[in-house]
């Protein structure tokens, strides 16, 4: 990926008189430039202009400048801890469930099967559908009453006194001080169809690991008496450990930064149990028009999502060099 | 399905055919769960009003008072989609018939302009400047590509209320210029760019540049040897940056949502939240405009699937 530093425009060229290259200099600029004015303007600038705001008070003369006062209003309401408890226990169900399963079929579909690519692109198809289109999918299916699962999860001797209505029923009582765990029954049903929407990318991607493993160390695990368990815990996982981790921290960029299911499937109901960040990060933007707090909010999100891009990054470079 | 045992065969059945067999078992069941709240979709969207109102629910329309699954009596139908539709007789339209559908004519049209913009000028942009990434060496180089990596890890979400403001200044300082569409093609644009500059720089990278050497030492310019030279090795790489975002912006809601601010120009994902709202019961309706909304996607994706899959493993593993 890396070539020398010194290494000349279009390499290989050795050493070149000064004037044809001062006219090649310019090119690359003037190709990148584009791409970099609509950068600025859409994703720098923005982001700077989340800061700012964070720091600001929409008053009737306009905006003014009120400190950290969004952030001390934002740490100070009951109601942040309780979105973040929810988005804690949302990215580790979701997250954890997802990367087992993809994980799973990807040994599966790790050996070489005719049908292999049938499966893949069928597996695949959920991936291809919106968020919208996949919370309206699993919604249809729970439908109070008419869902097609809710005569099944509403019998009443299946689950005990009145039967499971999933999309209304309340949460169990918290069993450590607020935090919402047991989650809600429409909590664990969000984390089912958003796995169920992340499955095949990661899939995929832990699927492109194990097939760089060489046949060669699997066999001679084989021939010294390991069993598939073991050959899996000791040779497969700690050979895929940077991909896994790299698939975690997409899972949880995904699963922090998404909402769009949660407004088709629960519409962060029912009460405010699967109210997660960036559900909340909307309700304060937009239905409560409170920009300053939510843009302390959308800072405090952004921060997070970078510091997982940087441990991203830098587990692919390790694993680069390692290659 | 090679390696299912006939039952024919007496002989011990070696372990690697009922590895083989297993494995392809458990696969046909996945693949059947993961398809099954799509096809239950499917099944809904081609229902009638008095069938998905059943209590208990049923899950295929064909019982009789005598039977319980009746293959001659089924009672499939088309309500769903002709609702969505709304298919009325107009005396000026073109076929003498006019779509009043929100969906079909307003909506789904919107979708596609915006994911057909998007596509093209992040194609374009993305291509100039992963070439320009990959074949030259600037002060600035590596900087400029970790800032763009870096750029991704800002998602759409945090931006949209600074975005929002900004549509919202720019609307009162340009009162004719400004154009809703215009504002959120450059959003789109703006979200999509990073990952494809890193896709396009990836598939540029695979292409030998001995064959643009030879080109120039044959005396072509380096334009020439991009648009000659490069531009027929990489049309499948642009392909897949042309798709994803395409796909991309068709499947985005939340921007489309909050910052336009005519509800003539949102697209289909804001048609389907709102239709989510109107149509608590009729299930076969909301299941129908699924359908419509995400079918263009699926026979893409099963149509371009190679596309897909190289430019899903260039970004997410290099980038």
């Amino acid at each position: 990926m890396n070539q020398p530093a010194t290494a000349p425009l279009l390499g290989g060229f050795g050493p070149k008189k000064a004037k044809p290259r001062r006219r090649i200099d310019l090119l690359p600029f003037i190709l990148i430039l584009p791409t970099i004015l609509v950068l600025l303007a859409i994703q720098v600038y923005p982001a700077l202009y989340t800061i700012v705001l964070s720091v600001q008070e929409r008053e009737q003369t306009g905006w003014e400048f009120v400190g950290l006062q969004n952030f001390e209003i934002l740490f100070d309401s009951a109601a942040l801890g309780e979105s973040a408890g929810h988005t804690v226990v949302y990215l580790m169900g979701y997250a954890s469930l997802t990367l087992m399963l993809a994980f799973f079929i990807a040994l599966l579909l790790n050996r070489k099967s005719h049908l292999s690519g049938v499966y893949i692109t069928l597996l695949f198809i959920p991936w291809i559908l919106a968020d919208i289109i996949a919370g309206v999918v699993f919604r249809l299916l729970v439908l109070p009453d008419y869902g097609l699962f809710s005569g099944f999860l509403q019998n009443p001797a299946l689950f005990p006194p009145r039967g499971l209505s999933v999309l209304t029923a309340d949460a169990a009582k918290p069993w450590i001080g607020n935090f919402p765990f047991p989650p809600s029954p429409a909590m664990v049903y969000l984390i089912l169809a958003a796995s169920w929407r992340a499955l095949p990318f990661i899939t995929l991607l832990l699927l492109a690991a194990l097939q760089t493993i060489s046949n060669e160390v699997i066999e001679s695990s084989r021939i010294d008496g390991a069993n598939t368990w073991q050959t899996i815990r000791h040779i497969t996982i700690p050979l895929i450990l940077p991909t896994m981790v790299v698939a975690l921290f997409n899972l949880t960029l995904g699963g922090i930064n998404g909402v769009g299911m949660v407004f088709s499937l629960t519409g962060g109901g029912p009460g405010t149990s699967t109210h997660v960040l960036s559900y909340f990060l909307y309700s304060i933007g937009w239905v409560s028009l409170d920009f300053g707090r939510a843009a302390a909010l959308a800072v405090i999100l952004a921060v997070i999502n970078l510091t997982l891009i940087a441990g991203t990054l830098r587990i692919t470079r390790v694993q680069h060099r390692s290659a | 399905m090679a390696q299912t045992v006939s039952p024919q065969r007496t002989f011990p059945v070696s372990r690697k055919a009922r590895e083989g067999f297993l494995t392809n078992l458990a696969l046909i069941v996945i693949t059947m769960m993961a398809l099954l709240p799509i096809l239950t979709t499917v099944l809904i969207s081609f229902k009638r009003e008095e069938d998905v109102t059943r209590k208990p629910p049923i899950i295929f329309p064909c019982d009789t008072p005598t039977a319980k699954i009746d293959l001659t009596a089924c009672r499939w139908s088309i309500e769903g989609y002709e609702r969505v539709a709304l298919l009325m007789p107009e005396a000026n339209a073109l076929l003498g018939f006019a779509l009043k559908g929100r969906m079909l004519n307003t909506y789904l049209p919107n979708t596609v302009l915006y994911a057909i913009s998007t596509a093209l000028i992040v194609m374009v942009l993305a291509s100039m400047s992963g070439y320009a990434f990959s074949r030259y060496r600037f002060r600035g180089h590596d900087a400029l590509m970790i800032v763009i990596i870096a750029i991704t890890g800002v998602p759409l979400l945090t931006n949209l209320l600074a975005l929002y403001q900004m549509g919202a200044s720019i609307r009162h300082a340009a009162e004719g210029i400004y154009n809703d569409r215009v504002f959120i093609i450059f959003v789109y644009c703006g979200f999509y760019l990073p990952m494809s500059v890193w896709i396009a720089k990836g598939f540029f990278d695979s292409i030998p540049r001995e064959l643009e050497e030879a080109a120039l030492i044959d005396g072509c310019s380096p334009v020439g040897s991009l648009v000659r030279i490069v531009a027929p090795l990489i049309t499948p790489g642009l392909t897949a940056i042309f798709l994803l975002a395409f796909v991309g912006v068709w499947n985005e809601f939340i921007a489309g949502y909050l910052l336009i601010t005519k509800n003539d120009l949102k697209p289909a994902m804001f048609g389907m939240y709102d239709f989510l709202g109107q149509n608590i019961i009729n299930a076969q309706v909301v299941a129908a405009a699924c359908i419509i909304i995400a079918l263009p996607m699926v026979l893409i994706f099963l149509i371009a699937r190679q596309n897909f899959f190289r430019a899903m493993v260039e970004g997410a593993i290099k980038g």
